[in-house]
């Protein structure tokens, strides 16, 4: 249809002339990624912590070694807990080892020692991993001590295996997430601003006493931000497996597709705000509050949905992202799997159209929105 | 035969009554000038006539459809100008043309247009970059595209200079065909004078259906007839000047003149937007700065009360350079933006208040001097409402009362009554010639050649350049001719000759 | 002259108050919005794993492979169970991820339990949730070790680790979380709202009849900054008192100290919002640059994962973010009491951040008027 085209053409000339369209679609997300591939590391994570050995005996000695050789792990040595608790209040160390002197001499009994490890509470999430290096390196030291003969071998041990992310490198999983933060990003920021961009010049009410029909506003103002988006997309996928190297086990022609029902819900919902508020600064304060946080925070990009409220869990159910990080991580690293993909496309699709009917909805030729 | 007919229209927006039991007949093949005060109904009943909103009671029949229900049908034979143009700024003139000519399915035919428009040579410009009666004609060209049967422009020629609203009259007036029927809503009355049929609106009702020529023979007349079915206006004595101190402590070293400009000139690299910009002016003395667009006028304007800096040369307020003591010389000014420039969330109260202390009032006698202009302005009664929902004159009102809160020795109004009716117009002057008696300096720009008649002196500006200065009468004589209009377009034609 | 200039300030801020007052959509959202998100994050945000799904493949089918089983059934922490005979079903239910962790007992099991030989029982994560993958199945070796332990006792040699958790004695995580949550919420409407100040006034038109007056452009900036300042710490406040009184979470430091840091720290970031306000020209850029702000500058605060773990580059750079070290004040003196010698250390970069940018914005911003 002619007018439609006209409609797209225009959009894409107001796209290209404004610089914050192509900083958001492409700028932003470049520095997202760098920042997750080389700012953020959620694996084996350096600490700093401290050490302090009450224990004289020289095997004990090589245990502060092992801590001070450790890659993991920045030690520190401290002759009293004075100098530990300034220091874990200054956040010097996120934790510290206490051996205390009768460390060697229980073990030679083949008895059980006794290992004090200090964590950094306020710093919940490397206090974990303070915990867990202590106990892996002093195990490790234990049975290749002078001791090991005195350790009894479990009956059962457990055998870990991971399937899909045999390294357990998270960049393989963080890197795909974030292409859904970037297109929920685009989807929703951009279109929220540009419907109420129109209200307040004044352009809106000067076409609609044209030929034009509501049908072609909405899709005029879907396309040109769809095709922006699958852009970006590209982009970013070339970033991530061209330049970065993630590994991407799947298909790129459902990759693609699965991704594009995905911009078009967050296009619904940028647009619905936009069409409903007509006023930009109170459209980018909601679009960011009810699009942008929930990508973050409840799509099980950051924190796994199962471990969240029963209340939480269901209401993650109404939120796009969800979907597309679910289908996105799996795509990547687990390849095409029939029934994920299957299952994600069908909840986009629904929510992309029932947001789409409500972008229609309120859009209207009359000034007073009655059709 | 009508274009139109309406039938006991009434449009309600929440308790407020736009339109009040309307009957009008609009005959086909001619031009209507549809004239009232802002906040009349001028654009409220345009828009419902096409359909843009729905009436509570009432018929309508346009082109034999009904707005309602046959909106889509309508549509095709109609061009609409809105107030704000609805030209998209980053996009440019042959794009927008374009835009338009597909959304309302028509050839893409603009040869004459731009040709007749000229602008031509500004084909591949930004709408943005384009100057205000520029825009005005690209608005117009959009709107003609298709030659649509029904015309209808809401206030086309608001802010433009004379030139260009000739060249706007005479764009339609050759562009439509003998049986294209106009509405044209205005306030500019020498414009709606020279129309078929004039329509006055008043609160929402037609105080007059009738020929312009019937009511009186010349536009002047014209004038003060309208003016007399609008209820008259009786010149009374200005409370706002009467309750105006000039403060004469103000008078610093140069108390003579009050406004100075010393060879002012704003350079964008070999652009020359103002050049050897020279005048003084006097206190009490009314100094009108007039022009084309483009011509320079606003950027002088904007440079003598701190805007925009100079590229060289000064700007002198009661003898304080503006550039160098910026705090001393702003407090001895008031200011009256173009636009309305104060806080649409605040009520009228709570903007006063802070203009007040802003210049400089003392809180203990803030609330004292809140109250009074509040009863001299006329605005007791809209106190406590927002600045965003009063019409258009009051909102002129509450502007001219923030800019005399603290009585400043000079005045700077920028285009003040623009899209203002008539009775508000004569009104404000009264104001500014009472408060010129008092002392009070004013420097204004103004696109109404009937305003310009009230200066004291008027510096024509063209291309950067002050191409004539002097006093109305003075003006007059140069260009042999008997009206302020004339006088201008002869002028600026002569300037363009001797360029 | 100095009465002149507090009351032109205090006149400006007041507008800018009533301003936003006035609008009860603008009053909603500024406050609604961060207490929704803090609510609805606060609940959300969780390092542990729980409600894990199992898929147990059980070839051994003894009495012993049955009570490792029923230990997993009874842990609170692992949610449904499914039970698969082959290879291709276990992974299936793997693909589709209906399930976290797999079990794959051998059917030698049981002999080898009974014959105090090792046995060993293969613990299967799924990667794509790579962080809960290695979570969820340390829980499960620790059911597994219990087991063990059950069986043939505890003696021997071995280590007994003790852990004390300081400050955040049951590690709960959510405390960890909410002094984050609060930090983050206050920056960004602080951002948010100083970077629109100026570049709405300017697309409403309203901007020029400030210059007009006698405002100069340093009250102009101060009139813009306080009361966004105000706004976000009153908002913060509000915050602290939800997640003490309704979370539970204690504040062990000093109170004039923390409001210091939020001051501070807010500060720096008004100077930021300030700089973006003047360079934009229309409210879609201001917000467009606030966020390209915004989320390095979160991303690289090391909530996520520490400073000291970034590359040297990297963190220099930090430096230069308040975000990190407001992020590692406000969780000092909630959660730790911190002292004020270490808030001092902290709070000399905000006030050089906070100088740098401020300067910067005034800066800008007069040139942009010449």
């Amino acid at each position: 249809m002619k007018i439609l085209l006209a409609l797209i053409k225009k959009e894409i000339k107001q796209i290209l002339r404004d610089p914050s369209s192509i900083i958001i679609a492409f700028v932003l997300p470049f520095i997202s990624i760098m920042i997750y591939m080389y700012g953020i590391n959620l694996d084996s994570v350096k600490i700093t912590m401290g050490v302090k050995n009450d224990d004289n005996s020289p095997e004990v000695a090589t245990l502060v070694k092992s801590f001070g050789h450790s890659k993991y792990i920045n030690s520190i040595n401290f002759d009293n807990m004075e100098d530990i608790k300034t220091a874990v209040l200054r956040s010097k160390i996120k934790g510290a080892v206490v051996i205390p002197n009768d460390f060697s001499t229980k073990l030679s009994r083949g008895e059980k020692s006794d290992l004090l490890v200090i964590t950094d509470g306020s710093e919940t999430n490397t206090a974990n991993y303070v915990q867990s290096y202590a106990i892996t390196i002093a195990n490790q030291w234990l049975a290749t001590s002078k001791y090991a003969g005195k350790i009894k071998r479990p009956l059962i041990t457990a055998e870990s295996r991971t399937w899909y992310n045999p390294d357990l490198n998270s960049h393989y999983f963080i890197v795909p997430g974030s292409i859904a933060i970037t297109m929920t990003l685009i989807g929703i920021l951009l279109t929220s601003l540009v419907v109420a961009r129109e209200w307040e010049r004044g352009t809106m009410e000067a076409i609609l006493s044209t030929s034009v029909k509501p049908m072609h506003i909405v899709l005029g103002k879907y396309i040109p931000y769809f095709v922006l988006g699958m852009m970006s997309m590209a982009f970013n996928v070339f970033l991530c497996v061209g330049v970065f190297k993630i590994p991407f086990r799947g298909n790129y022609f459902l990759l693609f597709f699965v991704s594009g029902l995905f911009l078009f819900t967050s296009l619904g919902i940028g647009l619905t705000v936009s069409s409903k508020l007509k006023n930009q600064f109170l459209s980018s304060m909601v679009a960011m509050s009810l699009g942008f946080m929930p990508a973050l925070m409840l799509s099980g990009l950051m924190y796994p949905i199962n471990s969240m409220p029963e209340f939480f869990q269901h209401l993650t159910r109404i939120i796009p992202p969800r979907y597309y990080v679910s289908f996105i991580e799996s795509e990547f690293m687990a390849g095409t799997i029939p029934e994920i993909v299957f299952a994600n496309a069908i909840f986009l699709t629904i929510l992309g159209c029932l947001l789409f009917i409500a972008v229609y909805m309120n859009t209207s030729t009359r000034l007073d929105g009655k059709r | 035969m009508q274009t139109v007919t309406i039938k006991n229209l009434t449009k309600k927006f929440g308790s407020a009554v736009a339109i009040d039991n309307l009957s009008l007949n609009i005959e086909k093949g001619k031009i209507t000038g549809l004239i009232g005060a802002d906040g009349a109904g001028k654009t409220t009943l345009l828009r419902t006539i096409i359909g843009l909103l729905l009436p509570n009671e009432g018929e309508i029949s346009v082109l034999g459809f009904n707005p309602e229900t046959q909106k889509d049908e309508l549509n095709l034979h109609i061009g609409y100008m809105p107030q704000k143009f609805g030209l998209y700024e980053d996009l440019t003139v042959i794009e927008n043309l374009d835009l338009y000519a597909d959304l309302k399915q028509v050839p893409h035919d603009f040869e004459k247009m731009l040709e007749f428009t000229t602008l031509s040579p500004f084909k591949d410009r930004l709408a943005g970059a384009l100057s205000g009666g520029m825009k005005q004609k690209l608005g117009l060209a959009c709107t003609l595209l298709g030659n649509p049967e029904f015309l209808l422009l809401d206030e086309p020629s608001v802010g433009v200079d004379p030139i260009s609203r000739r060249d706007l009259m005479k764009m339609v007036r050759e562009m439509i065909n003998p049986d294209t029927t106009v509405l044209w809503s205005t306030a500019y009355l020498d414009e709606a004078h020279s129309f078929d049929t004039a329509v006055v609106i008043d609160k929402g009702k037609v105080i007059y259906e009738g020929k312009p020529h019937d009511l009186a023979p010349t536009p002047q007349e014209f004038e003060n007839k309208v003016i007399d079915l609008m209820g008259g206006y009786k010149k009374e004595e200005s409370l706002i000047a009467k309750n105006y101190e000039y403060n004469h402590s103000y008078c610093g070293e140069n108390d003579y003149y009050t406004v100075e400009a010393d060879n002012l000139e704003k350079r964008y690299g070999n652009f020359y937007a103002v050049k050897n910009n020279t005048f003084k002016i006097k206190k009490g003395e009314i100094f009108g700065l007039l022009g084309p667009n483009g011509a320079g006028k606003s950027t002088s304007f904007k440079m003598m009360c701190g805007l925009a800096k100079p590229t060289s040369g000064t700007a002198r307020i009661m003898g304080t350079d503006i550039i160098k003591h910026p705090a001393k010389a702003r407090s001895h000014l008031g200011y009256m933006a173009q636009k309305f420039s104060l806080y649409g969330s605040l009520t009228v109260r709570q903007n006063l208040n802070f203009f007040a202390l802003v210049y400089g009032i003392s809180l203990l006698k803030r609330k004292k001097k809140v109250d009074e202009i509040i009863e001299v302005f006329g605005l007791k009664e809209y106190e406590k409402i927002p600045a965003e929902e009063l019409p258009l004159g009051l909102k002129q009102r509450l502007s001219m009362a923030a800019a005399l809160i603290h009585n400043p020795p000079v005045l700077f109004l920028d285009e003040p009554t623009s899209g203002v009716d008539i009775l508000t117009r004569r009104d404000f002057w009264n104001h500014i010639t009472s408060l010129a008696q008092k002392g009070v300096t004013i420097l204004v720009t103004t696109h109404f050649m009937d305003e310009a008649e009230f200066c004291d002196r008027i510096s024509l500006f063209y291309k950067g350049q002050t191409v004539a200065i002097g006093t109305p009468q003075e003006l007059k004589q140069k260009a042999n001719a008997n009206d302020m209009e004339t006088t201008f377009i002869n002028l600026i034609k002569e300037s363009e000759v001797n360029q | 002259m100095i009465r002149d200039f507090l009351r032109r300030v205090a006149a400006l801020i007041k507008k800018e108050f009533i301003t936003i007052w006035n609008d009860p959509k603008t009053k909603g959202i500024i406050i609604g919005m961060p207490l929704m998100q803090l609510l609805i994050f606060s609940n959300t945000s969780t390092m542990e794993v729980q409600n894990i799904d199992t898929v147990i493949l059980d070839r051994s089918k003894s009495v012993e492979s049955r009570e490792l089983i029923s230990r997993f059934e009874y842990s609170p922490r692992f949610r449904n169970f499914y039970y698969v005979d082959n290879e291709a079903d276990f992974k299936k239910n793997f693909d589709v991820q209906k399930v976290q962790i797999g079990l794959n007992i051998p059917n030698d099991f049981s002999r080898k339990v009974k014959s105090r030989q090792g046995a060993v029982v293969q613990v299967v994560s799924d990667g794509r949730q790579t962080n809960s993958a290695a979570i969820g199945a340390g829980y499960a070796g620790q059911i597994i070790t219990g087991y063990s332990n059950d069986l043939i006792g505890n003696n021997g040699a071995g280590i007994n680790i003790t852990v004390r958790n300081w400050f955040n004695p049951n590690l709960k995580y959510k405390w960890y979380i909410l002094t984050i949550i609060v930090s983050m919420l206050s920056l960004v409407t602080t951002l948010i709202l100083t970077s629109l100040s100026i570049a709405r006034e300017r697309e409403l038109g309203t901007f020029d009849q400030l210059i007009v007056s006698p405002l100069s452009s340093f009250e102009i900036l101060l009139g813009k900054s306080i009361p966004p300042l105000c706004i976000a710490i009153t908002l913060t406040m509000i915050m602290i008192g939800i997640i003490i009184v309704f979370f539970k979470v204690p504040f062990v430091g000093s109170v004039p100290l923390f409001l210091l840091s939020v001051a501070i720290s807010l500060l720096a970031i008004v100077g930021v919002g300030l700089y973006i306000s003047s360079i934009s020209n229309t409210q879609q850029q201001a917000i467009l640059s606030a966020m390209t702000f915004m989320m390095p500058a979160v991303l690289l605060s090391g909530f996520l994962s520490p400073v000291e773990d970034m590359p040297v580059f990297l963190q220099y750079l930090t430096y230069l973010n308040p975000v990190r070290f407001f992020m590692v004040l406000s969780r000092g003196i909630f959660l730790k009491g911190m002292g004020v010698d270490d808030v001092i250390t902290n709070i000399i970069p905000l006030i050089i951040i906070a100088l740098i940018t401020l300067t910067l914005a005034s800066r800008t911003f007069k040139r942009k008027l010449g």
